[in-house]
């Protein structure tokens, strides 16, 4: 229906402007052509007795200045002159023109009212078409926001809901609202400052405190600052058994290199945890990174075969972080390599695989896997070994 | 709908405008009437078509309908309502769309009013207007459409330029486009003329008051500007000779000349070639103004370069306007009629000398403006040129043409008598050599010119009042008389006495400003004071201020005078939150016409801060000055009569002989 009335209204605005080409065409037809015309009609009157107009009006006015003494006499008589030489040139100018006075012509006019119902529609819509988007309605914000809830968009349904904050910052409620929302759609720092004004207006919890540090630490590209620690701080003082927190210190006490505590943190959390847990694996998987690179190759290499002596290994704990993985690297592709060539014993593949995947090399964990069945398709029992263990990492 | 309605009108427009670039053209050379009485109404049809058009998008600014790409771009939701609406020319589209709305609605007042207008010439200028209306609107449609739209409107806009959201520039585009594009008449009135092959009586009659017209608010829209960039850009200073100011001085030097000399033709018939050009040039000025600040080519020419698609129609279009219209000129002006020639010692004479310093100082400021430019594209060298080139060309240039002004309207039409005229003017001349000794007197010989340009100041404000009394012959017939004739005096002569008074006005806030300016830099600590021109000036701290969306640091100053306190001043430095943009608002304390200006620099580790303080004796006179011009040019066009200018018969003649030889 809009559409409708759309189309009916820039039908009306061509007939206006076309309108406005036709009337003065029909007008100046529905006169005899040989009738010089006046302006009272609408139309100026011709130019040439314009000039002399211009000049006869200058005389008046000329003898008003006198009346009011503005001009003494000689001046008077010094400017009619002037005037007076002007009007007697422009008349000699009319007569000589008005010899070849011009008729309207029939084709031009038909060309004008061609231009006014042809072309103007044609090149507007054409242009138009080409350029508009006449279905596409208004979309001013007021209604967009008042706008039925179904079939809103998630934007537009935040940004209804930050318009209503907006006007009602005290409604913890309406933030409480919203501050998940805003972590889905992937705005941390607005996520963060919603669950700062729940705790303010709606009271301290664990999981408001969590929530918050989760946002804090998220804005900041997963590093937990010190704002998402006091949270988290927080929360654990509310609720000492709460996981998800002391998870997230955990891995403030990694990123601030406090080692120990870290793999401290980590175990305590994992101790008497249930392994269903979603959470579970992550935590072993950090404690692995802290842990678990060195300890899956720090099962030292038996007398006579190659891989790193319990020195080495030791020397890698004092190494830069940079460094350690750097030696670690190389360790594990010479393993790879030497396995891949002469192939080795279960504990060597076992060795390879969980290094690999410690690494976060799965793709080449699965290489590996295949390559140590073939190496192990004779011993069933170390077959059987490496299959329990590539599925315990998931492989 | 509404979003769609006005794009529809606007490219409804565009096409009407194509049927007005040729009906009434041809209808004007074949002398068709009918052809040419589609003009008139044709021209206030496409007024009212983009009013439309530039109501709609308005309209979708004051909803903040984020679906026009436009607003979504350059508005936000939270804005105060005046940004809403300034908004809308306060971006590249609608600004061009404003240009293109005052384009038309002058169209729409010659084509209203101008019923005494010959019909051919009022059909072929409207036409030209249309021909110029046309180039833009393409340019529009084309290159930088305001009616673009989003197919998923976001739910916020990005917000509007800070240093925008002021309302110095909310009202100065419009003031200065008015000026800019009130041009765009006149050099259609001109075009028409050339293709017309005559130059008559109306022609004369008609382009003075539209000349004044964009002259005035060409006029307000600089002071506007200069008092704007005085306050908010901090330095303190009113004029930078940036290019951007330059494009708009230079269509008002050549628009002031072409208003002087269009009095010679308007009352002589004389330099109608000459106006012709001059009308040409005062848009082509505007063209290249509009080029300059809209291509983008000022801020980089090579970020004009590697997105030229804006620039590059522009350039099309200025070179197709200024170029095709120079051609015809060329081809056209010799055989126009010549007015007759007459004495350098006359008012036409005056007139012309007028004519001569204008046009030389707006070729040094174009030479000055497009210089650095074309020096960088050829060279890639980066040069700028600044106040020291201008004040070495276009001052040289000013002095002689101030001190002839008030000569200009005491000489006689045709045969002028320079003596009587000094005569006339005797008492000035004493009275500005008195403010010259009293200057000296006054302030002491720190600057050897500045007292000779309170001279000036002083000799121009005089002259202009020495005219009128002259004219009303106050010492021949006596005070009573005297006044009723000054009452009855017209409008045009009013005018010229009240803008070079107010060119007198200007020129003295100009010279006092600049050369007794007193200024203090440097850093104050929380309860430290400087002295300045008798007042004690203390920093009383720094503190922090939230405003609706930026944040700024408050410098508090308190001002004594003799011990007791008369104002306090917070000049601060603003960031706004959208752009992190920082801007400073200066602490102006007016007193008479005289300011303390404060403004704050770095604050330091210590709890001090940078600040300068100016003391800037009479510069509220230099946009006083202007203001006043541009009154003494609204009563001038509220003069409608007919005029004519005839010489007196010369009774002393040989007497005018020998003074015009001593002249010379």
């Amino acid at each position: 229906m809009p559409t409708m009335i759309f189309w009916i209204a820039i039908a009306a605005l061509t007939a206006a402007a076309a309108l406005s080409v036709l009337v003065p065409l029909t007008r100046t037809r529905s006169r005899p052509e040989s009738v010089p015309e006046n302006a009272s009609v609408g139309i100026a009157a011709p130019d040439l007795d314009q000039d002399a107009e211009v000049y006869r009006a200058q005389l008046e006015e000329l003898q008003r200045d006198r009346v009011r003494g503005l001009i003494d006499d000689q001046a008077f008589d010094a400017a009619r002159t002037e005037i007076a030489r002007r009007l007697l040139a422009a008349e000699d100018a009319r007569t000589r023109r008005e010899a070849s006075a011009p008729a309207s012509s029939r084709v031009l006019r038909r060309a004008a009212v061609l231009a006014a119902l042809v072309f103007l529609p044609a090149v507007t819509l054409g242009m138009y078409l080409m350029l508009g988007s006449p279905d596409q309605p208004d979309s001013p914000l007021i209604a967009r926001l008042q706008a039925p809830v179904e079939g809103q968009s998630v934007g537009e349904l935040v940004a209804r809901v930050e318009r209503h904050l907006a006007q009602n910052p005290q409604d913890g409620k309406g933030w409480e609202v919203i501050a998940p929302v805003y972590m889905r759609l992937n705005r941390p720092e607005e996520a963060a400052r919603a669950y700062d004004n729940v705790i303010r207006l709606l009271g301290s919890s664990a999981t408001r405190q969590t929530d918050m540090g989760e946002a804090l630490a998220a804005a900041n590209n997963g590093i937990v600052s010190a704002a998402a620690q006091a949270a988290f701080e927080a929360a654990v003082e509310l609720d000492a058994d709460a996981v998800k927190p002391r998870f997230f210190l955990a891995i403030a006490l990694a990123q601030d290199g406090n080692r120990e505590a870290a793999v401290a943190a980590w175990r305590k959390l994992l101790d008497g945890a249930d392994e269903t847990e979603s959470w579970v694996p992550v935590a072993r998987a950090e404690l692995a990174k802290l842990t678990g690179a060195t300890a899956a190759l720090a099962q030292p290499a038996a007398p006579g075969q190659p891989g790193p002596d319990a020195a080495a290994v030791a020397e890698a704990a004092q190494m830069s972080d940079a460094d350690r993985s750097a030696m670690i690297e190389g360790m594990v592709s010479g393993l790879k390599d030497r396995l891949r060539g002469a192939g080795g014993s279960l504990q060597d593949w076992q060795r390879l695989l969980r290094a690999q995947m410690v690494l976060g090399r799965e793709a080449e964990a699965r290489d590996a896997l295949l390559l140590a069945r073939e190496d192990l398709a004779e011993d069933e029992a170390a077959l059987a070994q490496i299959n329990a263990l590539a599925t315990s990492l998931g492989l | 709908m509404i979003v769609e309605l006005g794009h529809y009108a606007l490219v409804l427009a565009f096409a009407l405008a194509l049927v007005q670039c040729v009906l009434p053209l041809v209808g004007a050379l074949r002398e068709d009437r009918a052809l040419m009485a589609i003009a008139p109404p044709v021209s206030i049809s496409l007024f009212l078509l983009v009013s439309l058009s530039f109501v709609s998008l308005t309209i979708a600014y004051l909803t903040s309908d984020f679906s026009v790409l436009n607003v979504y771009a350059n508005s936000y939701s939270a804005k105060p309502l005046i940004y809403k609406i300034s908004g809308v020319w306060g971006n590249h589209e609608g600004s061009v769309l404003l240009w293109i709305l005052i384009l038309v609605f002058f169209g729409a007042l010659v084509g209203y009013f101008g019923r005494n207008i010959p019909a051919p010439l009022r059909a072929a200028t409207l036409s030209v207007q249309a021909w110029v209306t046309t180039g833009f609107l393409a340019f529009l449609l084309i290159t930088s459409n305001p009616f673009e739209r989003i197919a998923t409107p976001p739910m916020e806009g990005q917000g509007l330029n800070p240093i925008l959201q002021d309302i110095g520039l909310a009202i100065h585009p419009p003031l200065l486009y008015i000026g800019y594009v009130g041009f765009s008449i006149t050099f259609s009135f001109a075009v028409a003329a050339l293709i017309l092959g005559r130059i008559d009586a109306a022609w004369a009659r008609w382009v003075r008051p539209w000349t004044l017209l964009a002259w005035v608010f060409l006029t307000l829209g600089i002071a506007m500007g200069s008092y704007w960039a005085y306050y908010e850009l901090g330095w303190g200073g009113w004029w930078f000779w940036d290019p951007v100011e330059n494009a708009s001085l230079m269509p008002w030097l050549v628009g002031t000349a072409m208003l002087h000399s269009a009095i010679v033709m308007e009352k002589r018939e004389g330099l109608k070639v000459w106006t012709v050009l001059l009308a040409i040039f005062a848009f082509s000025l505007s063209l290249l103004g509009t080029f300059l600040v809209r291509s983008g080519v000022l801020t980089s020419v090579h970020a004009f370069a590697t997105d030229p698609e804006r620039g590059v129609f522009i350039l099309g279009l200025l070179t197709f306007f200024i170029g095709g219209s120079l051609s015809l000129f060329a081809w056209r002006a010799p055989m126009l009629k010549q007015g007759g020639l007459f004495a350098p010692i006359s008012r036409e004479g005056a007139l012309v000398l007028n004519n001569l310093f204008l046009s030389a100082a707006a070729s040094a400021v174009l030479i000055g403006t497009l210089y650095p430019l074309v020096l960088d594209v050829v060279t890639g060298e980066k040069i700028s040129v600044g106040a020291p080139f201008f004040n070495l060309t276009f001052g040289p240039l000013m002095i002689p043409l101030l001190m002839a002004v008030p000569f200009g309207p005491v000489l006689a039409w045709k045969r002028g008598d320079l003596l009587a005229a000094c005569q006339r003017l005797y008492a000035a001349f004493g009275l500005a050599f008195l403010a010259v000794l009293f200057t000296y007197w006054l302030w002491g010989g720190a600057s050897a010119l500045a007292p000779l340009g309170v001279g000036l100041a002083v000799w121009l404000m005089l002259g202009s009042i020495v005219e009128l009394l002259g004219r009303v012959k106050l010492f021949d017939i006596g005070p009573r008389r005297a006044l009723s004739r000054l009452i009855g005096l017209p409008g045009s002569a009013w005018g010229t006495s009240i803008a070079h008074f107010g060119v007198g006005v200007a020129v003295l806030g100009i010279v006092t400003a600049s050369a007794f300016q007193e200024e203090h830099i440097l850093t104050m600590k929380p309860g430290s004071s400087v002295e300045l021109a008798g007042y004690e000036v203390t920093f009383d701290g720094l503190i922090p201020r939230q405003g609706p969306n930026y944040q700024e640091d408050v410098g508090l100053f308190s001002l004594r005078r003799g011990g007791v306190e008369v104002a306090q001043l917070e000049p601060a430095k603003r960031v706004y939150q959208a752009s992190r943009m920082p801007t400073s608002e200066a602490g102006i304390l007016t007193s008479w016409f005289s300011q303390i200006y404060l403004s704050l620099g770095e604050a330091r580790e210590d709890g001090g801060v940078d600040v300068r303080i100016y003391h800037k004796p009479l510069i509220t006179l230099i946009w006083i000055g202007c203001v006043i011009m541009a009154f003494g040019g609204v009563v001038s066009i509220g003069d409608r009569r007919l005029r004519v200018g005839a010489p007196t018969p010369a009774r002393k003649k040989t007497r005018a002989k020998s003074a015009a030889v001593a002249a010379e």
